[in-house]
C-alpha cells in the first residue's frame, strides 16, 4: 500500500510528457470549448445579477428600480449597524457547528456502504427520506419536538425530573437547537455524495489492505479517508457556504413567517442572508440589502480561498 | 409587452421581437373599445379563485369584448413576484392592493389614480366605509375601489365561560369588564389563559388598544410615529400587564404554539380576531359549535382597525379604459352581491346580508356594527420598514425585558427615522 | 468497500445504531403521511395526536383542487431538463477544468465558483427580468433554463475527476484520442457515481423546487406540483392534509428513482479493473 505516502497533488502529475506548443494550443481551444456552455449561461443568468447588485450598492436603489449614487454610504451603515454585527456572529457559529454534518455523513455513509449487511437498501432508502419529506412537515414535527410545554423532548424530561425550556424560543437553546434541525436535514444530500464517492475507489485497494490484516475500522482510516478526500472537501466548501447563506431554516423554525422577529431568541437566529432577505423584500431597503450581500459574498470567497490553500495538507488527488 | 418591452427587444435582439408578441403585443388603448382584448386579474387566494372567475364571466357578460384572466399567486410570492412584474413594467392589468403596500406603489407610479374616472362616471364613494376609501388615497387622488373588508371582534370559548361561571361578554364591555374576566377565567397551573396577548399581528391586538386607549400609530400626515404618546402606551400596556399578571401566556409559550392554535384547543378563553376567522372556526371540530363572538371592549372610546383589500390599476397597462371598467364593476353592487354569498364581507354598504347570514351559530353582526366606529388601518409610504421595527423593539416589553414605555419610545425614535427617509 | 463486520455482536449493534438512526431520518415523513390521514382540525390540534385517522378524502382533493396532471408533466419535463442538461454541461466544464490545460484556468473556475457563493435569494429578480425580457414567462424554458447552467455540478464533478486514477487516459491519449474522446469514452464512464449522484441531486431540487415556478409562471397549467401546492398555504389558513397529501403523492416518483437509482451507488465502477 503506497497510500500512506502522500500522492502528489494534481499539478505536479502531468509533467511525464511535454507537449509541442501546437498540442498546447489545441488542448486550450478545447480547453474553452468543454467550460464555454456553462460560462456563458453562468454569465448570463448568474454573474451578471452579481455584478449589477456590486454597482447597486453604492447606490440608494428603489424598491421598482432607479437609483442614486452614495458612494460608500451603504457599507459605511453596515459597518456600524449591530443587527449585521449579531447576524454574522450568529451565521459563523451556525457554520462552525454545522460542520459536524461531515464526520456524521461519512460515518453513516461507511456504515450503508457495508457489503452484504441485510437490509441495507432499505437503510439507505430511510436515510433518503428527509431530502423529499415536505419542509412544512418538517418543521411541524421539530417544532413539536422542541416545544416547550407539549413536546416530547420535554416530556422525557420530565420523567427525569428536568423542566427543560421552550428549545426555539429560548435565547441560551434556541441556536444550538436549530443547528440539530440543519444537520439533521442535510445528512441525506451528503450521504448520496459520499457514497458515490465511496464507488470511485478501487477495490483492488481493500483488498490490498485485507492481504495486509486490515479490519474494517482500519480500512476506513486508511483507505477509505484518504481516497475519500476530494469528495469530503467539495461537501466541506460547499456546506460552509451552505451554512454562511443560512436563512430557510430559521425561517421556517423560528415563527411563522413574518413573525420570526417577535421571537425572544431572534437576536440569536437571525442570519446575514435573513438579514439580507428582509432588506430586499421587505423592508424595500435595495441598496443597502445589496451591500450586505456583496459583503458576505467577500467573506465567503475569503473562507472558501482560505480551504483550498489548507486542501494541499489533506486532500489527496488520484 | 409594449413600448418599453419593445424597446428592450430591440436592446436584446432577434430572438425577441418574435416572443415580444407573445407577451400581449397589443394596441395602445386609444383605438380601444371594439377591439378583443384580455385583461390579467392578478390575486392571491385560492379560496377566492372561484369567486373572482365567476365575477370575470360576469363582466364578460356585460362587455364581450372584455375578457378576464384571474392569475394567483398564493400569498407567499405575491408581493415578490408582483415587485419583480411591476419593475420590469409588466404588472398584472388590474390586482388586489392591501393597506401597508399601498402608498408604496402608488408613491412609485406603480398603479394609477382612478381621479379622473371616478369624476366622469360619477362613481359614489359614500357606499363604502370612509376608512376604507381613505386607505387607498394618496396624494389626495383616490387609486383604487374597496373590494372586501374586515374588522376585529373578541371570539370567545363559551364553555370555558360557563365552566367558570362567568358571564358572556355584554355589547357594551369595557376594559375592566375584560380583564375582570380574563382573571376569572385564567389557570395558568392547568395552561388556561383569559386571552393571549399575541405580538405578531398588530392587526387584530396592539392597533385596536392603541386606538381605544385614545392613542395613534403614525400621524395623520404620516410623518411622526405615535410610540412615544402616553395614551399610545396605554394602548400597549393592556397587553404587557395581561401577561404579567398571568392571564396570557408569555411570549416564549406564543411562539411555542401559536395562539390560534391555543384557542382551538380550549387553552385560551378570548380570542381577538378578524371576521375571516369565520370559516376556519366554523368548520375545526373543536370550535365550531363552542365559540362565539363580540364586540371588542371599550377603553376611552370604542374602536376596531377595518382593513380591506382593492382593486388597483396598473399605471403600465395597455388598457387603462377596460381595466377601469372592470374595476369599477368589481365595486359595483352587482359583484358585492356575487361575493358576499362566498368570499369576505364585500365593502359595498347594504350587501353584507348574505355573510352574515352563511353562519347562523355566530353572532357575525358583530363585525358589521363594528364599521361605524371603525378606525383606518395605519400605513405610511414604507409602511413595512417600520412594521418590522415594531416588532423588533416590542419584543423586549413582551418579554418584560423592558418596560413597556421605554420599548415603546425607542420604537418612536427608530420608526421616526425610518419615515424621514421615506 | 469495506466487509461486513463477521462477529455476531458487531454485526448487531450495527443494526441497533443504523435503525436508530433511521428512525429518526423518517419520522417526519412519517408524520407527513399520518398528516395526510387526518382533518383539519385534527391536523392542528394541540398536543398533537400520532394516531393515524384514516381521511383518505384529502387524496382525492387534491386533483380538485390542482390540475395534478399538467403539473406533474411539467415537474417532470423540467427536472429532467435541468438533470439531462446539469449532467451534460457540468461534466463537460468539470472535465475540463479537471484534466486540460489552458490560460486562465483557475481565474475562470474561481469565478465559476463564486457563483455558488451568491445567495440564490439574489438571483430573483434580476432572473425574472431576463425571462421576462426574452419573453419567456409562463413558459416550459422559463422553469429549465436558468437551472441547466450550476457551478455546484461543475466543482462536484471536478473533484470526481480529479480522483479518478489517470493511467486509462494516459494509454488512450498515447494512442492518440483527443479530449472529447477521452471525455465521452474513459472520463465520463468512469465518473458514473459521480454523474449518477449529481443527476439525483439535480433531481431533488428540482422537484422540490417552489419558488421560482411560482414567480415566473402564472397560469396553474404551467406550474409545477411543489409550486402549486403552495395555492394551499394560504395567507389566514392552511389545509394541511391535503397539502402533505399533495406532496406525499409529488414526492412518491423521486423516491422511487431513488430506490432504483441507489444501486448505481454500490455498483460503481471498483470494478471496471483499473489498477491501484
Amino acid at each position: 500500500m503506497t497510500l500512506t505516502t502522500r500522492r502528489s497533488v494534481t499539478k505536479a502529475a502531468p509533467a511525464r510528457h511535454r507537449p509541442r506548443r501546437k498540442d498546447r494550443a489545441v488542448e486550450a481551444l478545447w480547453g474553452y470549448a468543454f467550460i464555454a456552455p456553462v460560462g456563458l449561461g453562468l454569465a448570463v443568468f448568474y454573474l451578471w445579477p452579481v455584478l449589477q447588485t456590486a454597482y447597486f450598492s453604492f447606490t440608494e436603489w428603489g424598491a421598482f428600480g432607479g437609483h442614486t449614487w452614495t458612494g460608500l454610504e451603504n457599507y459605511l451603515r453596515l459597518a456600524v449597524d449591530p443587527e449585521m454585527g449579531r447576524a454574522l456572529v450568529n451565521t459563523l457559529t451556525y457554520t462552525v457547528l454545522g460542520l459536524l454534518a461531515i464526520p456524521l455523513a461519512i460515518v453513516f455513509a461507511a456504515l450503508l456502504n457495508t457489503k452484504g449487511l441485510r437490509g441495507v437498501g432499505v437503510y439507505r432508502t430511510m436515510f433518503f427520506l428527509p431530502v423529499v419529506t415536505m419542509p412544512v412537515a418538517i418543521a411541524m414535527v421539530w417544532r413539536w419536538l422542541y416545544n416547550g410545554d407539549y413536546g416530547l423532548i420535554n416530556q422525557v424530561l420530565s420523567l427525569v425530573g428536568i423542566d427543560g425550556p421552550n428549545w426555539i424560543a429560548d435565547p441560551a437553546t434556541a441556536l444550538p437547537a436549530l443547528v440539530v434541525v440543519g444537520i439533521w436535514s442535510s445528512v441525506g444530500y451528503n450521504l448520496i455524495i459520499f457514497l458515490a464517492g465511496m464507488q470511485a475507489i478501487p477495490k483492488e485497494y481493500y483488498e490490498a489492505a485485507a492481504i495486509d490484516g486490515a479490519g474494517p475500522v482500519r480500512q476506513f482510516f486508511k483507505v477509505t479517508l484518504p481516497l475519500l478526500s476530494p469528495t469530503a472537501f467539495f461537501v466541506s466548501v460547499v456546506s460552509v457556504i451552505g451554512s454562511l447563506q443560512l436563512f430557510d431554516l430559521v425561517y421556517v423554525m423560528s415563527g411563522s413567517g413574518s413573525s420570526a422577529r417577535s421571537n425572544p431568541a431572534f437576536p440569536r437566529l437571525e442570519t446575514v442572508v435573513q438579514l439580507f432577505y428582509e432588506r430586499a423584500f421587505v423592508t424595500n431597503d435595495r441598496g443597502y440589502a445589496a451591500a450586505i450581500v456583496m459583503a458576505l459574498l467577500m467573506l465567503i470567497i475569503a473562507l472558501t480561498a482560505f480551504q483550498f490553500r489548507l486542501q494541499r495538507r489533506w486532500v489527496h488527488y488520484g | 409587452m409594449r413600448k418599453s418591452a419593445r424597446l428592450g427587444a430591440a436592446v436584446f435582439g432577434v430572438v425577441l421581437a418574435v416572443s415580444a408578441c407573445s407577451a400581449g403585443g397589443d394596441e395602445p388603448a386609444a383605438t380601444a373599445g371594439q377591439e378583443k382584448v384580455t385583461l390579467s386579474y392578478a390575486m392571491w387566494d385560492n379560496n377566492q379563485k372561484p369567486v373572482m372567475e365567476e365575477l370575470g364571466k360576469a363582466f364578460t357578460a356585460a362587455h364581450p369584448n372584455i375578457t378576464v384572466n384571474v392569475q394567483l399567486t398564493p400569498w407567499e410570492g405575491y408581493w415578490t413576484k408582483l415587485k419583480a412584474a411591476a419593475t420590469g413594467g409588466a404588472a398584472p392589468d388590474v390586482f388586489w392592493m392591501n393597506g401597508p403596500n399601498f402608498q408604496l406603489y402608488a408613491s412609485n407610479g406603480v398603479i394609477r389614480p382612478l381621479e379622473e374616472e371616478i369624476t366622469k362616471d360619477k362613481v359614489d364613494l359614500s357606499v363604502y366605509p370612509k376608512p376604507l376609501i381613505d386607505l387607498y388615497t394618496f396624494d389626495g387622488k383616490h387609486f383604487g375601489l374597496p373590494k372586501d373588508m374586515d374588522t376585529i371582534g373578541v371570539w370567545y370559548n363559551k364553555s370555558l365561560f360557563d365552566a367558570k361561571k362567568v358571564p358572556y361578554p355584554a355589547d357594551d364591555w369595557t376594559w375592566s369588564d375584560f380583564n375582570e374576566a380574563a382573571a376569572k377565567l385564567s389557570d395558568p397551573a392547568k395552561g388556561v389563559y383569559g386571552t393571549a396577548a399575541q405580538l405578531t399581528s398588530f392587526q387584530e391586538y396592539q392597533y385596536n388598544t392603541i386606538d381605544q386607549a385614545g392613542g395613534f400609530v403614525i400621524s395623520p400626515d404620516g410623518k411622526k410615529s405615535g410610540y412615544d404618546n402616553p395614551q399610545t402606551i396605554e394602548g400597549l400596556r393592556f397587553w404587557t400587564d395581561l401577561i404579567k399578571n398571568k392571564q396570557s401566556p408569555d411570549l416564549k409559550t406564543m411562539t411555542d404554539t401559536f395562539p390560534l392554535q391555543l384557542f382551538e384547543a380550549g387553552k385560551i378563553a378570548m380570542y381577538w380576531g378578524g371576521s375571516w376567522n369565520v370559516s376556519e372556526f366554523a368548520k375545526n371540530d373543536y370550535t365550531k359549535d363552542k365559540v362565539d363572538v363580540a364586540p371588542l371592549p371599550k377603553g376611552q372610546k370604542q374602536a376596531t382597525i377595518i382593513h380591506g383589500v382593492a382593486n388597483v390599476v396598473s399605471a403600465k397597462t395597455g388598457h387603462p379604459a377596460q381595466a377601469w371598467e372592470f374595476v369599477k364593476f368589481l365595486g359595483s353592487k352587482q359583484a358585492a352581491d356575487i361575493l358576499g354569498k362566498k368570499g369576505p364581507i364585500p365593502a359595498y354598504n347594504g350587501t353584507q346580508s348574505a355573510w352574515v347570514a352563511a353562519h347562523p351559530e355566530f353572532k357575525l353582526q358583530t363585525f358589521l356594527d363594528a364599521v361605524a366606529y371603525a378606525a383606518p388601518f395605519p400605513v405610511s409610504k414604507n409602511t413595512a420598514a417600520w412594521n418590522e421595527a415594531e416588532l423588533t423593539y416590542l419584543t423586549k416589553a413582551w418579554t418584560g425585558e423592558e418596560p413597556v414605555e421605554k420599548a415603546a419610545a425607542e420604537l418612536a425614535t427608530a420608526m421616526n427615522a425610518l419615515l424621514a427617509k421615506e | 468497500m469495506a466487509e461486513a463486520p463477521t462477529t455476531g455482536g458487531r454485526r448487531l449493534g450495527l443494526h441497533a445504531v443504523l435503525v436508530a438512526a433511521s428512525l429518526a431520518m423518517v419520522a417526519p415523513f412519517a408524520w407527513q403521511i399520518i398528516t395526510s390521514l387526518k382533518t383539519l382540525s385534527e391536523a392542528t390540534k394541540v398536543p398533537p395526536s400520532v394516531l393515524p385517522s384514516g381521511h383518505w378524502e384529502n387524496y382525492g382533493e387534491v386533483f380538485g383542487l390542482l390540475p395534478f396532471g399538467d403539473q406533474f408533466l411539467n415537474t417532470v419535463l423540467m427536472a429532467a431538463g435541468r438533470t439531462v442538461g446539469q449532467v451534460l454541461l457540468c461534466s463537460m466544464a468539470a472535465y475540463a477544468f479537471a484534466r486540460l490545460r489552458f490560460p486562465g484556468k483557475r481565474l475562470l473556475f474561481g469565478l465559476f465558483l463564486s457563483v455558488l457563493m451568491v445567495p440564490p435569494q439574489l438571483f430573483i429578480i434580476p432572473q425574472y427580468q431576463i425571462m421576462s425580457s426574452l419573453g419567456w414567462l409562463n413558459s416550459l424554458q422559463a422553469l429549465i433554463v436558468p437551472g441547466l447552467f450550476s457551478a455546484f455540478g461543475v466543482f462536484l464533478l471536478r473533484q470526481f475527476f480529479l480522483g479518478l486514477p489517470r493511467e486509462l487516459e494516459e494509454a488512450a491519449r498515447l494512442d492518440g484520442a483527443g479530449p472529447l474522446r477521452i471525455y465521452w469514452s474513459i472520463m465520463l464512464p468512469l465518473a458514473r457515481p459521480g454523474l449518477v449522484a449529481l443527476g439525483v441531486l439535480v433531481l431533488l431540487w428540482s422537484w422540490n423546487d417552489l419558488f421560482w415556478p411560482l414567480v415566473v409562471n402564472t397560469d396553474p397549467e404551467q406550474m409545477t406540483l411543489s409550486a402549486g401546492l403552495t395555492a394551499l398555504q394560504g395567507q389566514f389558513q392552511t389545509n394541511y392534509p391535503v397539502l402533505m397529501a399533495g406532496s406525499l403523492l409529488a414526492s412518491l416518483p423521486v423516491i422511487a428513482v431513488f430506490v432504483f437509482l441507489q444501486r448505481q451507488f454500490i455498483q460503481g465502477i471498483a470494478h471496471t479493473g483499473i489498477k491501484g
